[in-house]
């Protein structure tokens, strides 16, 4: 039931991110809604099925992506793991304490992200001011639903 | 927790190797494949992407051709409205040629100079009594001089010159009730007498009573009219009136040969004489199109 449950999980979110991206994007800016669910998953279920989840949705993200293949699976596992880093030492299932991780990991994922492309690819791939100054913000607002799908996963 | 830490510790290494293996792999055909069938599967609109941008890149030069042909339409249409007017100048200019090379084999009696004129004005209110043409004293013309018309190359008589001005001249035309002239008929040489009777026709009176008359005879000026010369076409009958018991002569109904109403310009028959000014021999070469009748 729980495999299930993380299939339905996994590919709704998945769904939902592509759709929003998609269909709902103000400005050019969509929420990281994988992101945020990793940074959950990490924080309420365990940082081993957030990296896990978070490195699928990664590879989805980067089919999505024509520039890097692997790049925001490097990206979500890395938060996964960070995530779960800092629930050793904080308590990240708390609201506020996860959106202050989301909107840190979201900076660093930005950052990192430009850094792979200067790596694998032909530059820094900076995804520009406004995503980067703004996406913390739209990302911290999907942290109360994020917690509730990860504690309808967490439910036996 | 310790075992949690080694095992995320695990699943890291691995999986970033993992995402490390696939970051360094060249973007090759078969990978490039198969993101493009998961692309266009989950977005077919990003699939066409590339096309679209192509498309869009188009879009200035299409642009700028469009800009351009319009540019040329409002060219075109300039050109094309002078065309026409050049068209209507043209056509003018051909009649106007028609007309002059019809009056040039015209043969004028002699003694006299002709002196063409335009139809400078119509009063509608006397549309068959009298127009305006635009020579006058100046130009040497005198009261009652004749004025003729043209009307298939042959020299029509249309009415006499009632008021003179230095640069214009009042016609009489022979459909007034006023004018009169003395004339006679083609085929039994009898004479009468043109009246005009302010419409389209003419009506040619005292006619003897014995004469046979009929339909279709021609109508000339007679060389006792005191006003024009004879030999010029009047008109044709249309009609004869039945005979009247009380009356000694007959009359018919006559159709001028010309209609003064269609006419453009005139020829004033000047008596050529010691003193008088010389008169232009030949017809006013046409500067412009000629004005419509209604413009007058």
């Amino acid at each position: 039931m729980s495999h299930l449950r993380g299939a339905v999980l996994f590919l709704a979110a998945a769904l939902l991110q592509w759709w929003w991206s998609a269909s709902l994007a103000v400005w050019g800016l969509t929420p990281q809604l994988l992101l945020v669910l990793t940074v959950a998953l990490a924080a309420r279920v365990g940082p081993t099925e957030g990296m896990c989840y978070g490195f699928l949705w990664g590879l989805f993200l980067d089919i999505l992506r024509p520039d890097l293949l692997g790049g925001n699976a490097l990206i979500l596992l890395l938060a996964g793991y960070g995530t779960g880093a800092l629930r050793r030492q904080i308590d990240v299932s708390d609201p506020v304490s996860h959106c202050a991780v989301v909107a840190m990991m979201t900076w660093a994922g930005f950052l990192l992200y430009g850094v792979l492309g200067a790596v694998f690819a032909e530059g820094f791939i900076w995804a520009g001011w406004p995503a980067f100054l703004l996406d913390p913000l739209y990302n911290c607002l999907l942290v109360p639903f994020a917690g509730m799908a990860a504690a309808w996963l967490r439910a036996r | 927790m310790y075992r949690e830490t080694q095992v995320s510790n695990y699943v890291l290494a691995v999986l970033a190797a993992l995402a490390l293996v696939l970051l360094s792999l060249p973007l090759s055909a078969p990978v490039r494949a198969f993101k493009a069938a998961a692309v266009y599967l989950l977005h077919p609109a990003a699939f066409y992407g590339a096309k679209g941008e192509q498309r869009l890149a188009q879009v200035p030069p299409r642009l700028a051709s469009l800009l351009r042909a319009d540019l040329e339409n409002v060219q075109l249409q300039a050109q094309l409205r002078e065309t026409l007017w050049q068209k209507s100048e043209l056509d003018g200019l051909r009649a106007e040629n028609h007309r002059l090379a019809q009056a040039l084999g015209l043969r004028t009696p002699s003694g006299h100079t002709p002196l063409w004129a335009d139809v400078m004005e119509r009063d509608p209110l006397h549309w068959y009594n009298s127009i305006m043409v635009t020579a006058g004293s100046d130009q040497g013309v005198t009261l009652n001089a004749p004025v003729f018309g043209d009307q298939d190359g042959t020299l029509v008589a249309i009415g006499r010159v009632a008021e003179v001005r230095p640069d214009a001249s009042l016609v009489l035309l022979m459909t007034d009730e006023l004018s009169s002239v003395a004339a006679y008929l083609s085929t039994s040489a009898v004479e009468g007498l043109i009246q005009g009777q302010g419409g389209p026709r003419l009506r040619m009176n005292y006619l003897p009573a014995d004469v046979v008359l009929s339909t279709g005879d021609l109508v000339f000026t007679s060389p006792t009219s005191a006003t024009f010369p004879g030999e010029i076409l009047l008109g044709r009958v249309t009609a004869v009136n039945p005979h009247d018991p009380f009356l000694t002569f007959q009359s018919v109904e006559v159709r001028p040969a010309a209609d003064a109403a269609a006419l453009n310009h005139v020829m004033i028959l000047l008596a050529a004489g010691p003193g008088r000014p010389a008169a232009a021999p030949a017809p006013p070469k046409a500067q412009k199109p000629p004005p419509s009748p209604e413009a007058r």
